[in-house]
């Protein structure tokens, strides 16, 4: 038996040959993400390691945490404990650290960076073990006003040694660059670094000369870090510890991990999954159709004596070894994949120049387990389905292909639809939870609709068909009957391309949502006229002074800046808005409840009505707010405000007066600026872009171009999702392709007779492609209405969750899906239609 | 040798006309000029495979299909009688010699000349697989013209429906069609765009003798009232006597020919079938 699966699957190793492709492309994503990712850390971990490898102890304070995707600082050191540790037994070198932020100003005026890896301003440190960093280009700097920059930023800027420049902390001030340094390891990530000196490091960056963000010691050669760290540790006073160096590491590793690996480890597994869920139904398709065409011979064993079993078997192995084939394949594509992707990635200065694939046993497993697996469970079906055949049927002349259908699919197909029904339904009626009931409801309705394919597949078939049998006649009208003659087989080739375009769709519709909603809700994120807004989220900030001298153009009437403050509230890590509370009025068209947020007093603060409803808080409770410095804040409730989800301010108000003597540097995120009467857009854009260009030239923009450009960073989101679908779109052709493959193969007499009668080679091709277009019409049809109803769920139920969403189903968009799923029908005829025009008339008729 | 009496062996249908359209027509000799021949092959040579392997299907082999005419072509498996059927019907190119459909000399014809050539002049009837499943009777017997994006001629459409008995039976898929019916279709549909020669290859293979009769039937009066061409690959002699002229071949060439069969003269001749193979073609023939 098993000679003869071997065997027989190497007679059909040509029709397994879309199988094995399908697998392989999904397969080659996964251990291609995870090589990635694998190797990224790995080549994070040695530039880590490389980095501090002179760094014995870390003294710093203790606290600080994550709120959301901000990392609140750790309390600042006081220097004074470097003094303390004078006569501690095995210390090399203490020097404090500072790290705080700093964006270069290029040449062109533009500040440099800020789209995600922080722009750093530091201290120049002197022992070269300690430093982060080497020195490459002139010297280190000895006076204020002097700084070290990291080669990329220079070059990016323009700058050389000897040059001045601006540097915004995020206040602008003058230094002369007296050095260029790179990071130890080589590679930036696109970190840029300005070293000053120490002292002015504290004073520009810290605001205070006595602190530091922590202290470095490298220990010397007869004492362990360990040892060293629990020595010092004995002289800290409170809120401040010792770790050693490999902790240090391997926490900035995980900060690392959780802030960027993670998230793009996760990202690209999601669409590695979505491909292997297209895959499945591409595979589970080929083997029902090879399974069936074999029935006889499946049938002719029986007859001779092999058990259910033994074909069961059969068929699973030929699975296993189709998985094992493609497994193998796609592990060396996906390693292949993951190398190209790699030097990519190195053009955005991460740190993997000579770094060496990571094939760790995870990708390997992954490779095997998913490939393996996701053959065997789309081939069980099937496989099942062989071993019930009758043994007579191999002597009689069956019809090979039942595409009668099950009643037991039907029912549980419409069980389910009634199940999403009702979860949709309370989703959208009910309140709370609308998020989880919507996603029950839509798996339950995606399992269901394709369960129905088989029934659907013949009415929407017809109506996709419609024109086109209207448009080529008879052509027309065969390829429409072929589509439709077995409904199953039409319903499950297309499924693969329900999926793939089901989840398009539902990311447009998202998208569009997210976009209508924007632009519902800029009143609430733009206030005034114009809004200066610093380019990236991890660069210096705009600094208050861009205020003031706002104010004082003649051509403004009003400016707002719009800070953000950390805090600990009821013990949770929280953030909240900063603003001059006057400045707020004629600007962000606030809707107050309760007392009056435009004279809030500095001990106020402005909550919103979500904070009265869910904590229980009234006009006149005190919120304590513990800042990082160690200070808390007591602030009364003075106002009480509806806030909308997309608002600016969040919803918490704290004027800026209380927060800024704590803060160790004080930015805007962005200011709105309204201008004065009579002055023309264009008038006051150029006014505010002159101030702006003294601070690192921030965009300024007009109400409609702020909106563009919310807009476009969603699209641009949308654009990379795009490209991330289209293997499984890729995948689902394939499945097309070949569907109609062994179609064709199955119709060989009836091509032969066609041929015979008249039907030239021009309108068989069109035939077959008019058949490929219909059968991906259906699919794309069937996953643009799904994927435009769970979009329509899912935007409800948040809007039901959140209390706020715009529904918006992107006509333009949607159309071009359309668009796309016929021409995956065109492309996917290509191969079968040219088969199906060179076949032999002669043998194809031929007389047995 | 000379024409029977007794002109069909085998039940007949019972036109009106069908008195004697041979009587009508004189049965000419094999040899005598024929006014318009409809289709012919010249020396024509048919090779199959190639060195030890290769088949000589056809073996110089020239013949004339007369219009208007029920010819028959019967020989042993292997004669090369389907081989020069596929070749006077464009479906096969010849190894060398040539073959014309009326004037049309196929050697000069490329794939989609020849395709619009079999859809326009020719019309099959095979033994299986004559129609396709997914489509109505109807749309079946209007197939070729559909192919060309014509529509038929309702009148001659339902003469053709009404000969082959089927005007009740035009919505049905060839599933729910009887094997006789499916024949009959495929017959309706070899008529129904008036082509100039019927090719049918061995159209009653499937079916039982009653079936086998009336699609035989259709045929002869096919020729008889319309005037059509038909040639009829066969190895029944009872087919081959519903047939103005059997053509006997051999090892690929025209062994014998026989002019107003009747099934006991076929199987005479069959029985002599070896025996005749060096005597020249057209010697049987003469009247």
């Amino acid at each position: 038996m098993l000679r003869i699966t071997l065997t027989s699957a190497w007679q059909h190793r040509r029709r397994l040959f879309g199988t094995v492709l399908a697998v392989v492309l999904g397969t080659a994503f996964l251990v291609g993400t995870l090589v990635l990712s694998d190797t990224l850390r790995g080549s994070f971990r040695s530039v880590f390691t490389d980095v501090n490898a002179g760094i014995s102890v870390v003294i710093r304070g203790q606290g600080g945490g994550q709120v959301g995707d901000i990392t609140a600082q750790r309390p600042l050191v006081d220097t004074a404990i470097l003094d303390d540790l004078h006569g501690v037994d095995g210390i090399a070198a203490a020097e404090p650290e500072i790290e705080a932020l700093a964006q270069v100003v290029g040449a062109d005026g533009v500040s440099i960076g800020g789209q995600g890896p922080p722009t750093l301003g530091v201290n120049w440190i002197h022992d070269p073990g300690l430093a982060p960093y080497d020195l490459v280009e002139g010297r280190a700097p000895a006076a204020p006003g002097e700084v070290a920059i990291d080669t990329e930023t220079a070059e990016a800027g323009a700058l050389a040694v000897g040059e001045t420049a601006t540097v915004r902390t995020p206040a602008p001030i003058e230094v002369e660059i007296v050095g260029l340094l790179t990071p130890k390891g080589g590679a930036s990530a696109g970190v840029t670094i300005t070293a000053f000196t120490a002292d002015e490091a504290q004073q520009l960056l810290l605001g205070r000369g006595d602190r530091a963000t922590r202290i470095l010691l490298a220990a010397d050669g007869g004492t362990s870090d360990e040892e060293l760290a629990v020595r010092v540790s004995e002289l800290l006073p409170d809120g401040v510890e010792a770790v050693t160096g490999a902790v240090y590491t391997d926490e900035a590793l995980d900060d690392l991990g959780r802030d960027f690996l993670d998230f793009f480890e996760a990202f690209l597994l999601v669409f590695a999954a979505i491909a292997l869920l297209v895959a499945t139904f591409s595979i589970y398709n080929t083997f029902s159709i090879t399974v069936a065409q074999r029935l006889r011979e499946s049938a002719l064993l029986r007859a001779l004596g092999a058990s259910r079993r033994q074909v069961l078997a059969s068929v699973l192995l030929e699975a296993v070894i189709t998985g094992l084939v493609a497994s193998v394949l796609g592990l060396v594509v996906g390693i292949g994949l993951a190398s190209g992707l790699l030097g990519a990635l190195g053009r955005f200065g991460l740190p993997v120049e000579g770094a060496s694939l990571v094939v760790g046993v995870r990708a390997a497993a992954a490779a095997f387990a998913v490939g393996v697996g996701v053959t065997i469970v789309a081939s069980l079906l099937p496989a099942y389905r062989a071993s019930r055949v009758a043994p007579l049927a191999a002597l009689r002349d069956v019809a090979v292909d039942r595409s009668d259908q099950s009643r037991i699919r039907l029912a549980i197909g419409l069980v389910l639809l009634a199940i999403g029904g009702v979860f949709v339904t309370l989703a959208l009626v009910v309140d709370g939870g609308a998020l989880e009931r919507a996603a029950i409801g839509a798996v339950a309705v995606s399992v269901g609709v394709f369960l129905l394919g088989p029934v659907t597949a013949r009415p929407m078939t017809a109506v996709v068909a419609g024109p086109v049998q209207r448009l080529r006649g008879v052509t027309g009208a065969l390829a429409r009957r072929n589509a439709v003659r077995n409904p199953r087989r039409t319903a499950s080739t297309s499924s693969a391309l329900m999926v793939g375009v089901g989840i398009v769709t539902l990311f447009t519709v998202v998208a569009g949502s997210i976009n209508a909603t924007i632009e519902d809700a800029v009143d609430g994120s733009f206030g005034g006229d114009l809004i200066v807004q610093s380019g990236g989220f991890s660069g210096a900030g705009l600094s208050p002074q861009i205020v003031d001298e706002l104010r004082d153009l003649p051509e403004v009437d009003g400016v707002l800046g719009l800070g953000l403050g950390v805090g600990s509230i009821d013990g949770q890590q929280s953030v909240f808005s900063l603003v001059d509370p006057p400045a707020l009025e004629g600007m962000l068209d606030l809707e107050v409840v309760e007392g009056s947020v435009y004279d809030l007093p500095g001990d106020g603060i402005a909550i919103s009505q979500s904070h009265v409803e869910e904590d229980g808080l009234r006009l006149g409770d005190v919120i304590e707010i513990q800042l990082v410095d160690g200070t808390v804040l007591e602030q009364r409730v003075a106002a009480i405000f509806v806030s909308q989800a997309a608002d600016a301010v969040g919803t918490r108000l704290v004027p800026i007066e209380a927060y800024a003597p704590h803060a160790t540097q004080l930015g805007y995120i962005s200011v709105m600026v309204a201008l004065a009467d009579g002055v023309s857009l264009e008038q006051g854009q150029t006014a505010v872009e002159s101030v702006a260009a003294n601070h690192g030239s921030p965009d300024v923009f007009d109400r409609g171009a702020f909106t563009e450009r919310a807009v476009g960073d969603v699209d641009q989101l949308l654009a990379i999702v795009y490209v991330l679908l289209a293997l499984a779109i890729v995948i689902a052709l394939m499945g097309i392709t070949n569907t109609l493959s062994l179609s064709v193969h199955e119709r060989t007499r009836e091509i032969g007779l066609l041929r015979a009668l008249g039907q030239t080679r021009s309108q068989l091709r069109a035939m077959v492609r008019w058949e490929s277009v219909i059968v991906a019409l259906f699919g794309t049809a069937t996953g643009l209405v799904l994927g435009t109803f769970l979009g329509w769920v899912f935007v409800r139920a948040i809007a039901a969750d959140e209390g706020f969403g715009v529904f918006a189903a992107p006509v333009g968009q949607l159309a071009l899906v359309v668009a796309l799923g016929a021409l995956v029908g065109v492309l996917a005829a290509l191969r079968p239609a040219r088969r199906a025009a060179r076949l032999d008339v002669l043998t194809a008729i031929a007389t047995e | 040798m000379v024409r029977s009496p007794v002109r069909r062996s085998v039940p007949s249908m019972d036109t009106p006309d069908q008195a004697s359209p041979n009587a009508a027509t004189p049965a000419p000799a094999a040899t005598a000029p024929v006014a318009r021949p409809a289709a012919r092959a010249v020396d024509a040579v048919k090779i199959y495979g190639r060195g030890d392997t290769s088949v000589r299907a056809l073996d110089g082999i020239s013949v004339e299909i007369p219009a208007g005419r029920f010819t028959a072509i019967m020989g042993p498996s292997g004669s090369g009688k389907s081989t020069l059927m596929h070749c006077l019907a464009g479906l096969d190119p010849l190894t060398s010699g040539q073959t014309w459909i009326g004037e049309v000399s196929l050697a000069d014809l490329n794939d989609q000349q020849l395709t619009v050539l079999r859809r326009d002049r020719i019309g099959f009837v095979f033994q299986a697989f004559n129609l396709l499943p997914t489509l109505t009777a109807r749309e079946n017997i209007t197939l070729p013209l559909a192919l060309v994006g014509d529509d038929p001629d309702p009148d001659w459409f339902d003469t053709v429906v009404e000969v082959v008995g089927l005007a009740d039976r035009l919505g049905h898929r060839p599933s729910e069609l009887s094997g006789g019916q499916q024949q009959r279709v495929a017959v309706a549909r070899a008529l129904v765009s008036r082509p100039d020669v019927v090719f049918a290859d061995e159209p009653t293979g499937n079916l039982d003798s009653r079936s086998g009769a009336e699609v035989l039937g259709f045929l002869r009066r096919a020729v008889d009232d319309f005037g059509q061409t038909v040639v009829m690959v066969t190895h029944d002699p009872i087919a081959a006597g519903y047939a103005d002229e059997v053509l006997f071949l051999a090892d690929g060439r025209l062994v014998d020919r026989l002019a107003d069969p009747d099934a006991e003269k076929v199987l005479a001749r069959w029985a002599q079938g070896e025996d005749p193979v060096g005597s020249a073609p057209g010697e049987g023939s003469t009247a």
